[in-house]
């Protein structure tokens, strides 16, 4: 059950990502934590995914990525969202609840 | 999270920043992913699992390791790719906004060097289109340069027409001819709703389809419509249609009479195309003798078109002179009954040739344009030495910059590129303009072009010879002003930086190469003006030229008269003659031609009577004019010995069919006289041709008239007789007040008043006429002393530029010499010193080149020699005085230089 979940997300994994990094600079793991914590462990990310969606978010100028250090005085790469990233997220954010709606709505009278 | 610290912004700390190169990127990759895992150990371990377990746990988490590793290197080599093209762009970007910033900073500079380019440029463009149109593709049609006419070519005079039998056994036999057409311009009168006086033209069925150019509307002739006892059919011409027809289409199927047959009319199947034409003609444009436009075409079979003309198409890869070669090889071959023209003599038609219209133009127009060609090309290489001087003179002063950039680490590839840009930025904005200029100079050649370059009236800049021109000057541009910065690159970095402004061995040697190319350019700028001056010399020898009448208010009309019998043909010259003395503001009228315009069998031999020692001499005549009594009066021509023959009309001479037998009395020219009586009056001689015997067809000289001559090169004056008028189509001539704007008008309406079927071929106004005669010389003349006046203000700034430039580095040895008292006289006298060692230098080469150079415009010079003194003299004398004054300036300025401070400088 957990593999179809995962399925499900992928394709959308770009969207989370992109809301994980709207709130402040973050780094890879703690992306991957948030999406945890705000899912109660019902979605794991593969990892790898992950850095790969991101690396596609920071070529199409969604995302900046900036060398820092962490609390734990571990260095690490911090990413946050641009202006662009903002725009697209809200479009993004805005196309898949009229998606979640519609499909929901199909469901409902089933 | 805590940032590196960092107070620098950021353009400046991208300035220290490492390239993305594919390994640092790659490593970055590798040490997210094991810092990602690490702090996932932690977190694991916190919660309790052992260190083993932990990382398994991580690196399971992780997904597939390898696949991210190779994710990994494929990014990080597309990344540094990205990089450096983007790093490419915006190194250019800064290179070119250098150069702008460069441009801006040395406007003149910039300015005098893109003009110059665009002058050179845009005179070869409008030139070479004009070589284009009238020498190298002179008909618009698709394969317009494998179209010839069939013509025999005589040893002495001109072209004729092949023979029927020529032209048909060339069609059965000749390999290299595809197809044949003729075509023949009947001037018989055409009756349409709207116009009377349309003429008619005898095509082949194929006519078109030869050309390559369907009808507008309608179908094209087939070769049943050839066939006698076929429906009548014609097609009209694009003009007429529209005048007459208004464009409408339903004028298929109308019927047109032909020749007044309105029982039998001719029906309209088609509309010709407005390309239709006669694409090769024995007659120049603007000729007398030039063919009307037809507005009808009828087809008829090539073996009734004979007299016509005779057109082929060459098969694919044939030239001309292949075609003329089998066409003489296959007359060679048959009887000679059917070679050669029906009755002219051998001497008339010696050759087969399959012609091409650039044949056909003036050998003097040829030249004009050929000699146009060179000078344009003698400019754009003027324009180029002054460029690369100028571009020259520039990299020199900039070797500091480039050394510097050298110190600072920039790369000789980068370097390069910086200088290209300029480069190619420069030609690029010369060709533009040099576009702009020649569209506005094939307007003025246009403009003043002589009649018998009509072809000119359609030339546009060619886009393929635009192609090529703004290819040769980019590339000019590039090799000119890239040469020089690129050698300063070379030239080591800390050489230049030591040895300061101080005159090294390269900076000698680019002396003495900005010296030899201000000599060539003013060499070939005396060149130009010396052949623009004979040619200026030549105009006003023609205008002085004793013309032996008087062209101004006379005019001439030639008249068709309807279809008769020879009988009727006095009374209808009577008539005319009377309306058009009816004229008001027509003094007097005659019959007889515009002299020059001779009319009747040129080339024939005459012979005169043997005299007391039984000797005779023969001259070839140039022309026979048919004139009646007041002739000479109207043209104005004075009678040198004797009288005019007091014949109206030679009526009884031509009754019969047959040639025109000799008249009993007639009037030669001087030169005639002279030729064959050089010691003797003319006065009662007789004279015979060649071609015929005995007594009876001799004539009587009655009088000696003086010779005329129209403004023109012409090797000799010519012998020319006059006679009394036979009953044939004669044109008159008039003498008149009325202005030449409605002359045309009043002399149409008398013709057709004296008999509407008359039709009016042809009116030549005096002093149009006149105007003509000189064009060629005009044309030749207005062109080559703009385009040598050109060369030499090009010359002069580029003369102006090295001094002034040799004053600037000289500075700091002029201070010194005002220092140690030199007169600021002797340092004036110092630049220009210099200055003239050039002009004198390029003086004499020039005149040198001149020499031998300006015997190319043998031909197109009237009453002065190549060779010429005072031409010679005087613009030796025009480039001397220009140099001067090209040198004086800067030298002026050398003299009030500033010795404290020229030598505090630098």
């Amino acid at each position: 059950m957990a593999r179809d979940t995962n399925d499900l997300l992928h394709g959308t994994l770009d969207l989370l990502v992109l809301k994980a990094v709207s709130r402040e600079p973050i780094h890879g793991y703690g992306i991957s934590k948030w999406i945890e914590q705000r899912t109660n462990d019902t979605l794991e990310i593969v990892d790898s995914a992950l850095y790969k969606a991101l690396h596609r978010l920071e070529d199409g100028g969604a995302i900046a990525a900036e060398w820092g250090v962490s609390d734990k005085n571990r260095r690490a790469r911090y990413y946050s969202i641009t202006p662009r990233g903002r725009q697209m997220l809200r479009a993004e954010v805005a196309t898949w609840k009229r998606y979640v709606a519609a499909v929901t709505g199909v469901l409902g009278t089933a | 999270m805590r940032r590196h610290p960092s107070f620098l912004p950021s353009a400046v700390r991208r300035i220290f920043e490492l390239p993305p190169s594919t390994a640092r990127v790659a490593r970055e990759l590798s040490d997210e992913m094991r810092i990602h895992i690490d702090m996932r150990v932690d977190e694991l371990r916190a919660l309790g699992m052992s260190e083993p377990d932990a990382r398994a746990e991580a690196l399971r988490r992780f997904g597939d390791g390898d696949e991210f590793h190779a994710y990994a290197a494929r990014r990080a080599a597309k990344r540094a790719r990205m990089h450096r093209i983007g790093e490419w762009f915006s190194e250019w970007r800064q290179d070119l906004r250098f150069a702008l910033r460069l441009f801006r900073k040395h406007a003149q500079l910039t300015l005098l060097v893109v003009f110059t380019l665009a002058l050179g440029i845009g005179a070869n463009t409008a030139i070479f289109s004009v070589v284009h149109r009238l020498l190298i593709a002179p008909l618009p049609y698709r394969d317009g340069d494998r179209i010839v006419m069939l013509s025999m070519k005589g040893r002495e005079h001109g072209y004729s027409a092949p023979s029927g039998d020529a032209v048909n056994v060339w069609r059965t036999r000749a390999h290299s001819l595809e197809t044949i057409a003729a075509v023949r311009v009947d001037y018989i009168m055409v009756q349409t709703p709207g116009e009377r006086d349309s003429i008619a033209a005898s095509i082949t069925s194929n006519y078109l389809r030869m050309l390559g150019i369907p009808p507008v509307i309608g179908r094209d002739f087939t070769p049943e419509d050839e066939r006698p006892g076929s429906p009548r059919v014609a097609m009209i011409s694009y003009g007429l249609w529209q005048r007459v027809y208004g464009g409408r289409p339903d004028v298929l199927g109308k019927p047109i009479a032909v020749s007044g047959r309105t029982d039998n009319p001719h029906i309209i199947v088609g509309v010709a195309p407005p390309a239709i034409g006669l694409p090769i003609s024995y007659n120049p444009p603007g000729s007398k003798w030039r063919e009307a436009t037809p507005s009808i075409w009828i087809p008829t079979s090539l073996d009734s078109l004979a007299e016509g003309y005779t057109y082929a198409k060459l098969r694919a890869g044939a030239s001309a002179a292949q075609a003329s070669k089998e066409l003489q090889g296959i007359l060679d071959s048959v009887p000679p009954r059917s070679s050669g023209t029906r009755d002219a003599p051998a001497a008339l038609t010696c050759c087969a040739r399959a012609v091409r219209p650039q044949d056909m133009l003036d050998p003097r127009e040829t030249r004009t344009v050929e000699v146009l060609f060179v000078a344009v090309a003698v400019l754009l290489l003027i324009a180029c030495a002054n460029v690369a001087n100028l571009l020259l003179a520039r990299a020199w002063t900039r070797r500091r910059e480039f050394a510097v950039r050298i110190a600072l680490g920039a790369g000789r590839g980068r370097l390069t590129r910086l200088v290209l840009t300029e480069s190619v930025l420069l030609a690029l904005a010369g060709g533009v303009l040099g576009v702009a200029l020649a569209w506005g100079i094939l307007h003025a050649v246009v403009a003043v072009r002589p009649p018998a370059l009509e072809n000119l009236d359609s030339v546009r800049v060619e886009p393929t010879v635009l192609l090529w021109c703004v290819a040769v000057s980019v590339f000019t541009g590039l090799l000119f002003g890239s040469a020089p910065a690129l050698l300063s690159i070379a030239a080591s970095a800390g050489d230049v930086l030591k040895s300061e402004s101080r005159a090294s061995s390269g900076d000698r040697h680019a002396r003495r190469i900005r010296s030899a190319l201000i000599v060539a350019e003013i060499a070939m700028s005396l060149v130009l003006l010396v052949g623009a001056g004979l040619l200026v010399r030549s105009f006003v020898a023609l205008q002085h030229t004793p013309l032996g009448f008087d062209p101004h208010g006379l005019a001439s009309v030639q008249v068709i008269f309807h279809r008769g019998p020879r009988q009727q043909v006095p009374e209808k010259q009577k008539a005319v003659l009377g309306r058009l003395r009816a004229i008001p503001g027509v003094t007097d009228a005659a019959i007889g031609v515009m002299p020059g315009e001779a009319f009747g069998v040129a080339g024939e031999r005459l012979v005169s009577e043997p005299d007391a020692t039984g000797q005779s001499r023969s001259v070839v005549a140039s022309g026979v004019t048919f004139m009646s009594p007041t002739y000479f009066r109207v043209a104005r021509m004075s009678l040198w010995q004797g009288r005019v023959p007091d014949v109206e009309t030679e009526v009884s001479a031509v009754m019969g069919p047959g040639p025109i037998p000799s008249p009993t009395e007639i009037v030669v020219n001087r030169s005639l006289a002279e030729g064959l009586w050089p010691h003797e009056s003319a006065i009662g001689k007789r004279i015979h041709s060649a071609a015929e015997h005995g007594d009876g067809l001799s004539s009587t000289v009655v009088g000696v008239v003086e010779d005329t001559r129209m403004p023109g090169p012409r090797p000799a004056l010519d012998a020319e007789i006059y006679r009394p008028p036979v009953p044939i189509q004669t044109p008159f001539v008039v003498r008149t007040t009325i202005a030449p704007a409605d002359l045309k008008a009043a002399l149409s309406h008398a013709v057709l008043e004296a008999d509407p079927g008359n039709i009016v071929y042809r009116i030549t106004i005096g002093d149009t006429y006149l105007r003509d005669a000189m064009a060629p010389t005009r044309f030749a003349m207005a062109l080559l002393v703009t385009f040598s006046g050109v060369a030499l203000l090009l010359s002069a700034v580029g003369l102006y530029g090295v001094i002034s430039y040799a004053v600037t580095q000289r500075t700091r040895e002029i201070g010194i010499r005002l220092a140690l008292g030199a007169a600021p006289r002797s340092v004036t006298s110092l630049v220009v010193r210099s200055g003239m060692n050039l002009t004198v230098a390029g003086v004499a080469l020039g005149v040198v080149t001149a020499v031998g150079g300006t015997r190319v415009l043998g031909g197109m010079l009237y009453g002065v020699r190549p060779g010429d003194p005072t031409t010679f003299t005087a613009i030796v004398a025009l480039v001397v005085a220009i140099a001067l004054t090209a040198c004086y300036v800067p030298a002026r300025r050398a003299a009030h230089i500033d010795p404290t401070e020229a030598l505090r400088a630098e």
